[in-house]
């Protein structure tokens, strides 16, 4: 489903943050990216949508060259692929309905935005999205008045929106306390379980790592230094570990 | 002082450092090592000389710098003689007489009062010396004197400065010098900006007439009626021949009435020599006026021009308690047509007024003020509204974070060029035949700025795609080299009119400074020539090098040449664009809004961009994420953001733009500032107190209101 082929990413600056990664991940997949923060996770997620423009390597979804597509292409592309980030990136100050709907925005004529225009599906669909994750009764809410945990929930609405094929998930819960965690990426699960979604998610904690996923990718300054499924999570030994995570680094949590 | 002397004798002032200050000051410090210090204080000591000569030769009235400069010159050495005696005497007095009763006399505090009383003697007895000093004292006043005693004071210190830093190493503190130099430039700016006290106190009363007008012009706000009862009688001058005048009246009772005797007579004449021959003597009574008032008397001139006759009697009659009065009058001089014959029917007016009642109307001259107001909130209103129209578009080109991404390839910025110049071209023609159809500019200007502004608008950026899609197509199908030569080509092509533009522009501008512009116009295609070819070979050897599908960072490119004129633009003061609107289109409040919308423009782009520079960069990613284009995402999620900071500035802005206008009506921008400055120049103190009292209270409700409108947004 989708290829990753030699991908590396040097910013403007010099930094080095990926170095010819290459993996496969197969439709369905709950795969999880591990790493200490600067390890390249967030690039990696960020160039699969050319978020950040790859320098080198090449980014095969179902058949087409992400990588190459021109602008028309790549937003053809960017509505199959949800993301939901790190600090939610909702615009505070619009409702929790408009942020929702800004997710179909890939499907909606340009022209129509201009005077803040949905299709009427389009809002029946926002609706049942925020149903999905379990806060139908905040649609008129400002975003900014909702907690963290439900402000997540309407990152997830909004990629639901999508109706993508994939969802990208850049920390999705490190702004979250480890209840709502939990909460965030079961709804999480139950998307890749239920719609047979592929998630593609980057994550801290071992724990949860070996809670949801189903294969796991490790990165150490830009560069895969570890594949496996959730199992051998599990059994990592202790050098492993420090090989992922650096030799500074101590178990925490599992 | 005394705490150090321990110090001074093991280690003695360098004699040769101070040497060296005492000739070119700031020298010894230099020698000494001290490098900044020593050139700081020599071009202290320039400056404040220079600013001292200056001064000098300006308060003689006599401005001949060579010979203030050796006047001052003469008295600084004067000066510095009598110091120098007087830092003797006190070197004597410690070292030899005090210092052997007490030990410790002068302390710091004493140093200065040494120094103050010494500058203050010497400055004194200059005064106070009789010869070329007399002269200078009537010449040239004190500040002559205490300046150049400073200035010597300034000098003598920094000669002790570089003798104590060449013996010691270490630095004495500059806090002296500071002190000194800012006693001369605080006696120097008393002089230059001519503080004069006494002047200002004595002559402060003549202020009081014109303050009360302009602190409480209330009254001239309103019309007054005065009510008046008139009685009037019928007088012939000269006596028509062989008749009597007219019929004398008769009192009527219950009525005001007045009877002239007799009822013709001469007029009062004056001969070339100014000798006045007075009149025929009248006895005018009157009646059934308001008793114990007052009656005015007027003469009524045949022409119809009542006036008050002067030298003839008194015309101001008290009236008895029956209502009566009777007085004489000679009949005064009085302006009879020329082509007036014979005898003339004068009339004599006996007015009292009875009462001046406050009525409701607004005078002539608070309409005005009121009007002018209206104008300039609304020259405010619209500059503002301009403003916003103009300045949100340009904010989001002048936003670096929205622009750093926007990258194009050398092939689509080739072609896009090319076809939109010809684009424009193309609707530059169109709008002239529309127009030319359409009867010209005067008959409908607002079609045609419509037509206009579409086309432009339409075809250039339709030229502009066809173009850059027209050559990334090729690029992607020619053979590679031919796209390269032929981008490169068009490149080279576009380089060598910009080159030719900056020909001219050199030609004209810079030649021009220094050759008559006739004949830098000789030659102009010369350099025009030899700047299309310079340029043009060099774009095309910068886009053969890049090649067609190269990336160019556009964005950044239009970020800085918007951020440049805008930068300009807000630069020039709205006065100044308001001169420039009055040439445009003549005085008043169209050229004040012109002026104000320019430099609102410029203002609010730059306050605009900032706020879209400053936003939260998650939400755009995240719209970005969801496949939006560059309009939704500017829609979704940058516009709910710099909203409240838009409208925040908005009206700060509109509040400044009705202060502004005020201004800008002093120089012809219409509004109240216009009338304002004219009432000023006719001295009505009280029209111009209103206008200043609508200023203040508009000004002040809007200050309120804006930040209670803001208070909600941020």
């Amino acid at each position: 489903m989708l290829q990753i082929e030699n991908l590396t990413k040097i910013y403007g600056d010099g930094t080095q943050a990926l170095t010819d990664v290459s993996f496969t991940v197969e439709e369905g997949e709950f795969l999880v990216v591990i790493g200490l923060s600067g390890s390249g996770k967030s690039t990696l997620l960020r160039c699969i949508n050319r978020l950040v423009e790859p320098t080198s390597g090449r980014i095969i979804w179902n058949g087409r060259d992400i990588t190459a597509a021109d602008q028309s292409e790549l937003r053809e592309i960017r509505r199959e692929i949800g993301m939901i980030f790190q600090h939610f990136n909702l615009v505070k100050r619009s409702s929790v309905m408009t942020n929702v709907l800004s997710g179909r925005l890939g499907y909606t004529p340009p022209s129509w935005s201009l005077i803040n225009r949905f299709r009427k599906e389009d809002k029946e669909r926002a609706i049942q999205a925020l149903k999905r994750v379990g806060i139908p009764d905040k649609a008129n809410n400002r975003a900014d008045e909702l907690s963290g945990g439900q402000q997540q929930r309407v990152g997830i609405a909004r990629a639901l929106m999508q109706e993508p094929k994939m969802i990208l998930a850049d920390e999705p819960v490190a702004s979250l306390d480890p209840v709502l965690a939990h909460s965030i990426l079961g709804n999480l699960e139950r998307i890749n379980q239920e719609d047979k979604m592929t998630v593609i998610c980057s994550l801290h904690f071992l724990d949860l790592v070996q809670r949801y996923a189903t294969r796991v990718i490790g990165l150490r300054d830009g560069i895969i230094v570890f594949q496996g499924d959730s199992e051998d999570i599990r059994q990592l030994s202790d050098e492993r570990f420090k090989e992922i995570y650096g030799e500074e680094a101590e178990r925490l949590g599992a | 002082m005394e705490a150090n002397q321990g110090q001074t004798e093991n280690k003695r002032p360098s004699l040769i450092h101070g040497a060296f200050s005492f000739i070119l000051p700031g020298s010894g410090q230099v020698i000494a090592g001290q490098l900044k210090r020593g050139i700081g204080l020599f071009f202290t000591y320039i400056i404040l000389a220079g600013l001292s000569i200056w001064t000098v030769a300006q308060r003689a009235r006599f401005p001949d710098l060579t010979l203030s400069a050796k006047i001052f010159w003469i008295v600084l050495f004067e000066c510095a003689a009598v110091l120098l005696f007087l830092i003797c005497v006190r070197y004597l007095l410690t070292r030899f007489i005090i210092k052997d009763v007490s030990g410790q006399v002068f302390t710091q505090w004493g140093l200065i009062i040494f120094y103050a009383v010494a500058i203050f003697l010497v400055a004194d007895s200059l005064l106070a010396t009789a010869g070329s000093t007399e002269e200078l004292r009537q010449v040239y006043g004190t500040t002559t004197v205490f300046s150049a005693a400073i200035l010597a004071g300034f000098w003598f210190w920094q000669i002790g400065d570089a003798a104590r830093i060449g013996a010691k190493g270490a630095v004495p503190s500059l806090a002296p010098a500071i002190a000194i130099a800012c006693v001369l430039i605080f006696i120097l700016g008393w002089n230059i900006t001519q503080i004069d006290l006494p002047k200002a106190i004595a002559e402060y009363k003549d202020t009081q007439i014109i303050l009360r007008k302009l602190i409480w012009p209330w009254e001239a706000a309103f019309e007054f009626e005065v009510i008046s009862i008139e009685a009037t009688a019928k007088v012939q001058a000269p006596c028509p021949a062989g008749e009597a005048g007219p019929p004398e009246n008769e009192p009527i009772p219950g009525e005001s009435w007045v009877i002239v005797t007799p009822t013709c007579g001469a007029l009062t004449v004056m001969d070339l020599s100014g000798d006045l021959t007075l009149g025929t003597e009248l006895t005018i009574s009157g009646g059934g006026f308001t008793p114990g008032s007052e009656v005015e008397i007027f003469w009524e001139n045949p022409i119809g021009n009542p006036f008050r006759p002067r030298g003839v009697g008194d015309t101001i009659i008290a009236i008895d308690e029956s209502g009566e009065f009777i007085t004489q009058l000679n009949i005064p001089q009085a302006i009879v047509p020329d082509t007036a014959v014979g005898a003339q029917i004068h009339t004599v007016i006996i007015r009292e007024e009875s009462a001046v009642v406050f009525t409701w109307q607004l005078s002539r001259e608070m309409k005005l003020a009121l009007v002018g107001m209206l104008e300039t909130i609304m020259l405010g209103l619209m500059a503002t509204f301009f403003g916003i129209i103009f300045a949100v578009p340009l904010s989001f080109l002048a936003a670096r974070n929205l622009m750093a991404n926007i990258v194009t390839t050398l092939a689509a910025i080739t072609g896009g060029l090319l076809v939109m110049v010809a684009g424009l071209l193309l609707a530059y023609i169109a709008t002239r035949q529309i127009s030319a159809q359409l009867g010209g500019l005067e008959d409908s200007p607002i079609l045609i700025a419509i037509i206009a502004f579409v086309l432009v608008f339409g075809l250039g950026l339709l030229g502009w795609r066809i173009g850059s899609w027209g050559l990334t197509k090729m690029g992607e199908r020619a053979p590679a080299l031919l796209s390269r030569l032929l981008t490169a080509l068009l490149f080279g092509v576009i380089g060598g009119a910009v080159g030719y533009a900056v020909g001219i522009f050199f030609s004209r501008a810079i030649r021009g400074i220094v050759l008559p512009d006739e004949i830098a116009a000789l030659t102009e295609t010369r350099y025009a020539v030899f700047g299309a070819i310079l340029f043009g070979a060099l774009s095309m050897v910068y886009a053969y090098r890049m090649n067609y599908f190269g990336e160019i960072r556009i964005g950044m490119i239009i970020y800085a040449i918007v951020r440049t004129i805008m930068n300009i633009v807000r630069a020039i003061e709205p006065l100044i664009w308001a001169l420039v609107g009055i040439i445009w289109v003549g005085p008043g409040p169209f050229a004040g809004t012109i002026a104000l919308t320019l430099h609102t423009i410029a203002a609010l782009g730059k306050l605009y961009s900032e706020s879209i520079e400053s936003i939260d960069p998650g939400p755009l990613e995240a719209i970005q994420a969801t496949g939006g284009n560059r309009l939704q995402t500017i829609i979704y999620a940058v516009i709910p953001q710099v909203l409240p900071p838009f409208i925040s500035f908005t009206i700060y802005r509109w509040d400044i733009n009705v202060r502004l206008s005020t201004v800008i009506g002093l120089v012809g921008g219409g509004g109240i500032g216009f009338i304002l400055i004219q009432w000023i120049r006719q001295f009505q103190y009280e029209a111009a107190g209103l206008a200043v009292w609508l200023i203040a209270i508009t000004v002040s409700i809007l200050d309120y209101v804006s930040s209670e409108i803001r208070a909600r947004f941020v």
